[in-house]
């Protein structure tokens, strides 16, 4: 439901875990494989060579350092940003808003999602079926979405717990004069499992 | 609160029918419905993600320091730029047994994590078509209503009856009270009807297996 940008966790994932499949496989061939060990051998003295040969040649101003090291700084700085933006960026996508309309030339209905939560809280709330449930609004595709969660108690069907908020969906369409998409997604947590069924001997 | 939600009598259904008429669902939303409905469904891999960028950000941060401190001239946190440099390319030189097995471990994380990047990552839950809403049931809440009518119609307590849904399957186990026989035909008659009636997407069949010793008392 929330606006957490899936592609970009996968493809974090999928690098960091290419890079460290890369690493250790190179180690581990490096030290195992004659032939690659004799192949690194051969071009550890080259490439420390090229390595210094950069370093000197990349003079930064008057110092003598190269710019190098502050240039991979500068880069490290940026990934680390890029990072935090990242983290911060999961999760989002909640919304106040659940209709905003232009009625008229002079000026714009805004129905707040509190509304919509509250009136569906009131009719679900009090179900015997439910020993919990909560309603919120996200913004999917720009178009305000209701989610209803509810919990149930042990044994109700769920497609009973999905009737009950159905209609109380489908009430909400009437009291508001439009039908606002809605996901229902029906759990049964831990106090559904402890909460035991009623039972007459 | 002054207003409350009664049902509208034109939209009144028997809650116990199962079946329900497919429209009703607000114009436009078919494309929003699939997108919701495939996101609920599948892990956004978020916890994932974020640890590696917390220790991504960690080891950047690391890094960063270290090239200040090799910069400045004092002395490094715990490795210098130059040292991590020429032990990296002096490898094959470290003990073999340390350099391959670290090498192994660290392929095989990198394995794990590129295996769990391309997985679906579906989740524990199945979609249940209403038309109105987008549901999504929990397959531990069809397991606990399939284990109620499993008692009911094998005649066991609902404690002697274990169910464990997963993507296409149900299974259903019961322990009867010793001295009183379970008729198998008449719970798998009684559970498939159930779970035809929820119309679950994928779709789930029932397996029943009843326990051959009984349990005393239960």
């Amino acid at each position: 439901m929330n606006s957490t940008n899936r592609a970009a966790n996968r493809l974090l994932i999928l690098i960091v875990g290419l890079l460290l499949l890369v690493v250790g496989a190179a180690a581990a061939a490096a030290v195992l494989l004659p032939t690659v060990r004799d192949g690194w051998e051969g071009a550890t003295g080259q490439v420390t060579d090229q390595v210094s040969a950069w370093l000197q040649q990349t003079p930064l101003g008057g110092t003598g350092a190269s710019w190098i090291m502050p240039a991979l700084l500068v880069l490290a700085v940026i990934g680390i940003i890029v990072l935090i933006v990242f983290i911060a960026r999961q999760g989002r996508g909640h919304t106040g808003v659940a209709v905003r309309e232009p009625t008229s030339e002079h000026g714009t209905t805004v129905v707040e999602s509190a509304v919509a939560e509250r009136a569906l809280q009131d009719a679900i709330g009090g179900r015997s079926e439910f020993v919990a449930s909560h309603v919120s609004t996200y913004r999917v595709k720009r178009t305000p979405v209701l989610k209803i969660s509810v919990t149930c108690r042990r044994g109700v069907s769920p497609a009973d717990a999905a009737a009950i908020v159905d209609d109380a969906v489908r009430a909400l369409d009437v009291l508001l004069g439009r039908p606002l998409p809605a996901l229902v997604q029906i759990s049964g947590g831990f106090r559904a499992r402890v909460t035991s069924t009623a039972r007459l001997q | 609160m002054s207003t409350t939600l009664t049902t509208p009598v034109a939209d009144a259904h028997p809650a116990a029918s199962g079946v329900r008429e497919p429209a009703g669902a607000p114009d436009g939303a078919d494309g929003l419905y699939r997108r919701i409905a495939r996101r609920e469904t599948h892990s956004p891999r978020s916890l994932l993600a974020i640890v590696l960028a917390v220790l991504l950000i960690v080891t950047l941060a690391w890094l960063g320091t270290e090239i200040v401190l090799a910069l400045l001239g004092a002395p490094a946190l715990l490795v210098a730029p130059a040292d991590m440099f020429t032990s990296a390319v002096n490898l094959v030189d470290a003990p073999v047994g340390v350099v391959a097995a670290a090498g192994i471990v660290v392929a095989l994380i990198g394995l794990v994590l590129v295996i769990t990047a391309i997985a679906p990552g579906r989740r524990a839950r199945h979609l249940l078509p209403t038309g109105r809403t987008v549901v999504v049931v929990d397959n531990e809440v069809i397991a606990s209503a399939l284990a109620r009518h499993a008692s009911l119609a094998g005649n066991v307590d609902p404690d002697n009856a274990t169910v464990s849904v997963t993507h296409r399957r149900a299974d259903v186990h019961l322990t009867p009270t010793s001295g009183i026989p379970v008729d198998q035909a008449a719970v798998i008659d009684h559970v498939s009807r159930q779970l035809d009636s929820y119309r679950l997407t994928p779709a789930v069949t029932a397996r029943v297996r009843i326990a051959e010793n009984g349990r005393i008392g239960a």
